[in-house]
């Protein structure tokens, strides 16, 4: 279970991008962040698993608090929290192996991970994770051959490495085309299926509902929403967009 | 278009100069706009501009006139054209005739040998006065040689003349023998050296000097180039502010390294080959020593800069994973940065031979201790070669790492 407590960030420049968010998100939940751009979804996906820092408040994941956890505890903390971005972020020059392989750095010694010197368990464990993400055939290719949304997987075939309690997708599918986003969002459900927690930032409201147990909708840093998909009527949209928002379908 | 379908259309603006009376108003207009203490502003500084440098023109003495009459400027220049670069091997050719000086035959004196090589002296005998002729046949062309006069009893052997063969290999002098002469009348015999060129054409020594000291210089690069790259690139890292700039230790870092980067990059190569002669002696190792703590400065900041500009998607990702910080920079950095490490290097080496070609100057070897040398002997045709060598090897470099580089990058 994830419980955020009361988080306030305050970026230097005194622009609030949280301000006194509580959620508590069960395990097993699929759960879909919305919001405008700069309404704070990728702070608050990023106090999570302290890629920024947050000025006040508590996060804490099962028994594991997150904000008291000092630089040496970090790696812990962070290797239970897995991680995808609306860029995908692999490193384009190393092959697909290597990237998925990086997810592992967060349990090798500093002195094997500098000697790019991964286990044989390490390897074996990487091309399950490719074949779970159904890329196992892209091993040795290198990341920027792939396409966007096969780098997407990749990125969470990554992820997967770190065997994570929890994983954060801070826009997942932004960057692809709506045939592409579905694939991506699927191999995410089929992940929480098999009993991992996804907190999920994402644009459309329809991808929203099709794939959310449960929807959080932030508005300037404050909880606007927080319900089931269903519950989000035309009057929640506008006070969620603003009153000029239309609704768009994605297919 | 459609919105204007249906509308009236508007007369067509009239075709042709403006009227006058539109014409004076707008350079009205425009004069208007014109603020004055601008002009005279612009006045001052053009004023100043051109003090300074007719100040700069005689403060460096520039004198046109020296350089459109310089005597010195012929023999360069033909040098130039003329690089030491091929010799032949030579041939010595000696030929001996019996002379009189003093009352003696007039008949011609004559040696030969089986070649075909002849000299024939004519008359064989000379008193003042008398006019002697020098015939010789069958030689090389193009041949220099001695004329030698000699008398081994009276203990003489001088020059009596220098010569040289045409074409034909033939050659013809004639003297008038002098009235006073420090030759008493005796026998002696006239001896001609003849260098004669065989063979075809080989690199001349001078070549071969310069190639291995050219070779020298762009190992002396190299090297300087290498211990450079290992000091600057672990260097680099710390001195990226995108790396560092998190905790107040880590930019009190970047800022130590950039301090050490401007420093070593803001004192000159021949500089520093002076102080490094000094501390370890005239030679490469002087020179290899001054292009490293050169290119600390220079290749640490272009590599710096290089970090700067990654990505910082993935190393935001591979943090997120729970990885160290040194293993962060290594998967999520280092591969990032590898093409344009490698592009700068080779810019850097090309770069740094450049340099060694004149770090010879001060001592600190390599080509242009060859070059010096060269020039302070006058011998301009064997500078020649060593200019022409730094010309086509720096050339050649310069496209090479271009042509590298753009694929590279």
């Amino acid at each position: 279970m994830l419980r955020i407590e009361h988080l306030v960030k305050e970026y230097p420049g005194g622009i609030r991008a949280l301000e006194d968010v509580s959620i508590e998100v069960r395990d097993g939940e699929f759960v879909v962040l919305i919001g405008l751009s700069g309404s704070g979804k990728s702070t608050l996906l990023r106090c999570i698993n302290r890629l920024v820092e947050p000025s006040s408040g508590r996060i804490v994941l099962d028994d594991l608090d997150i904000t008291a956890a000092r630089a040496g505890d970090l790696r812990k903390v962070r290797r239970n929290i897995g991680m995808i971005f609306q860029q995908f972020n692999l490193v384009k020059r190393s092959t697909v192996l290597t990237n998925v392989l990086t997810g592992r750095l967060g349990y090798v010694s500093q002195w094997q991970g500098l000697l790019a010197h991964f286990g044989e368990e390490d390897y074996r464990r990487a091309l399950v994770n490719l074949e779970r993400v159904g890329l196992r055939d892209r091993a040795h290719q290198r990341a920027d051959r792939l396409s966007g949304g096969q780098q997407q997987r990749v990125a969470i075939a990554r992820a997967l490495m770190q065997e994570p309690k929890i994983m954060l997708a801070d826009e997942p599918v932004a960057s692809l085309d709506p045939a592409t986003s579905h694939s991506v969002l699927k191999y995410l459900q089929q992940i929480n299926r098999e009993g991992m927690t996804v907190i999920c930032s994402l644009h459309f409201l329809s991808l929203a509902r099709t794939y959310g147990t449960r929807v959080i909708a932030l508005k300037a840093g404050r909880l606007m929403f927080d319900g089931k998909p269903s519950e989000i009527d035309a009057e929640r949209f506008r006070s969620i967009y603003g009153e000029e928002a239309v609704e768009v379908e994605i297919e | 278009m459609a919105t204007t379908l249906g509308q009236p259309t508007s007369p067509a603006p009239p075709v042709g100069p403006p009227a006058p009376d539109v014409v004076r108003p707008a350079r009205a207009a425009l004069a208007e706009r014109e603020d004055p203490r601008k002009r005279i502003v612009r006045l001052v500084i053009l004023l100043a501009a051109a003090a300074v440098l007719a100040k700069g023109w005689l403060v460096t003495d520039i004198d046109l006139g020296k350089l459109a009459n310089a005597p010195n400027a012929a023999p360069i220049l033909k040098a130039l054209v003329q690089p030491d670069v091929a010799a032949r091997d030579v041939m010595q050719v000696e030929l001996q005739v019996p002379f009189v000086v003093g009352a003696g035959s007039t008949g011609p004196a004559l040696a030969s040998d089986q070649a075909g090589q002849s000299l024939r002296i004519e008359p064989g005998s000379a008193s003042p006065g008398q006019t002697v002729t020098f015939n010789g046949s069958g030689f090389a062309p193009d041949a220099d040689g001695q004329l030698r006069i000699q008398n081994p009893s009276r203990g003489i052997d001088g020059l009596f003349t220098r010569v040289h063969t045409d074409a034909k290999g033939s050659f013809h002098e004639e003297r008038v023998w002098p009235e006073y002469t420090t030759l008493p009348p005796d026998v002696y015999q006239f001896r001609l050296v003849l260098n004669a060129p065989t063979g075809s054409p080989h690199p001349s020594d001078t070549l071969l000097n310069s190639l291995g000291r050219m070779g020298e210089t762009i190992l002396l690069a190299l090297m300087g180039t290498v211990f450079g790259v290992v000091i600057s690139a672990p260097l680099s890292f710390l001195g990226a502010r995108n790396l560092m700039g998190g905790t107040p230790i880590g930019r009190g870092v970047y800022w130590l390294v950039r301090l050490i980067f401007t420093i070593t990059r803001s004192i000159e190569v021949l500089i520093l080959g002076v102080i490094m002669v000094v501390i370890v002696g005239i030679g490469s190792y002087a020179g290899v020593l001054a292009i490293v703590v050169h290119s600390i400065g220079s290749l640490g900041k272009l590599y710096s800069e290089a970090v700067e500009g990654i990505e910082p998607g993935p190393v935001e990702a591979i943090t997120a994973t729970g990885a160290d910080r040194l293993s962060t920079v290594l998967y999520g950095v280092v591969p990032q940065v590898i093409p344009t490490f490698l592009a700068v290097t080779i810019y850097w080496w090309d770069h740094n031979v450049r340099m060694s070609t004149v770090l010879g100057l001060v001592g600190g070897g390599g080509i242009g201790y060859l070059l010096i040398q060269y020039m302070n002997l006058l011998q301009f045709n064997q500078a020649a070669t060593v200019l022409w060598m730094i010309v086509i090897v720096v050339t050649a470099m310069d496209y090479a790492s271009a042509a590298i580089r753009s694929r590279l990058v």
